[in-house]
């Protein structure tokens, strides 16, 4: 029995799973476990909780002090956590860039799947990248790997409960300064 | 006074940590009654798009339905569905959770790219 036209697209697929498997492992090693990083979460997860119920039993009265208190301890405890990802973060980027370096080896310029529909803009950009030829449904290993690692990244974290807080706000590692203490 | 939702969250955490968690959470799915924590919440919409992803990205990809449009029909119906299930299943009061665009957006990149994979990869496998 022939073989698919697009049987590399299961290629593609399965390096992104190994990978993504590969990463969170690392990260696990890395991050994860530290004790540093399990009690910056539970402060955070703690904080943002006893927030919410702060926030909802006092809705009517102006923000007191004490919220303003715990909001400032949330942020900081969620620069703390990001900072302690970053210094981690770099040797999981270096896996991704050579995972990524051998999925362009093996498959740069060739059509790794059909897409259903015709990209257009920045998208097809990404779908069509060093690809030959002028047909925009024909998908590059770029694309399907972006949306392999989005996905499958994603709720692979999700389910081995490494994704982030909710209760985190994203201020980044740089956050602006509060208005209230100037 | 109408009791608040979030205000039985302290009684129903003290009957979950019983080791009998999982036919509790089943029927919690379905339970307009039960009150919800929003990180279980969230988790619940979360994988609800994610499997409502995953199965139109492979009907679609098998039928098949070809065109952008029916990007824009995934996310209309997944946001649907969603919308649905809180709005009208839980009957949650989507106030106490961010509103609707909180609960809206939980999951749905990726159930995007999911959606997008599965469609992509079943349409060039199983026609061409």
């Amino acid at each position: 029995m022939a073989s698919p036209r697009y049987a590399d697209s299961l290629v593609v697929l399965g390096i992104s799973i190994a990978s993504a498997f590969l990463c969170e492992g690392i990260s696990w090693i890395l991050i994860y476990r530290t004790s540093n990083y399990r009690s910056l979460r539970l402060s955070i997860d703690k904080a943002s909780k006893k927030l919410e119920t702060m926030k909802t039993t006092s809705a009517k009265k102006p923000k007191s002090k004490k919220i303003d208190r715990f909001e400032t301890s949330l942020k900081e405890s969620s620069r703390d956590l990001s900072l302690s990802k970053f210094k981690s973060g770099g040797v999981v980027a270096l896996v991704l860039i050579i995972v990524f370096g051998l999925l362009n080896s093996l498959f740069e310029g060739k059509p790794v799947a059909k897409l259903p529909f015709s990209p257009s803009g920045f998208v097809q950009k990404m779908s069509h990248r060093g690809l030959p030829g002028d047909d925009p449904t024909d998908c590059s290993m770029v694309f399907l790997y972006f949306l392999c690692s989005m996905s499958i990244r994603t709720n692979l974290q999700k389910i081995l409960g490494f994704a982030p807080p909710r209760g985190a706000p994203s201020t980044g590692l740089f956050p602006m300064p509060d208005s209230k203490t100037n | 006074m109408k009791e608040s939702k979030s205000s039985k969250l302290h009684v129903q955490q003290q009957h979950q940590h019983n080791g009998d968690v999982s036919p509790f959470f089943m029927g919690k799915l379905l339970d307009p009654e039960a009150s919800w924590d929003k990180d279980q919440l969230g988790d619940v919409l979360h994988w609800i798009r994610q499997v409502v992803a995953l199965i139109f990205g492979l009907l679609w990809g098998a039928i098949p339905l070809v065109g952008a449009i029916w990007i824009v029909v995934f996310l209309v119906l997944s946001s649907g569905i969603i919308y649905g299930y809180y709005a009208l299943v839980l009957k949650v009061d989507e106030e106490e959770f961010g509103g609707h665009g909180a609960l809206l957006q939980e999951g749905l990149f990726a159930s995007l790219t999911l959606f997008l994979l599965a469609w992509i990869l079943v349409y060039s496998l199983a026609h061409f």
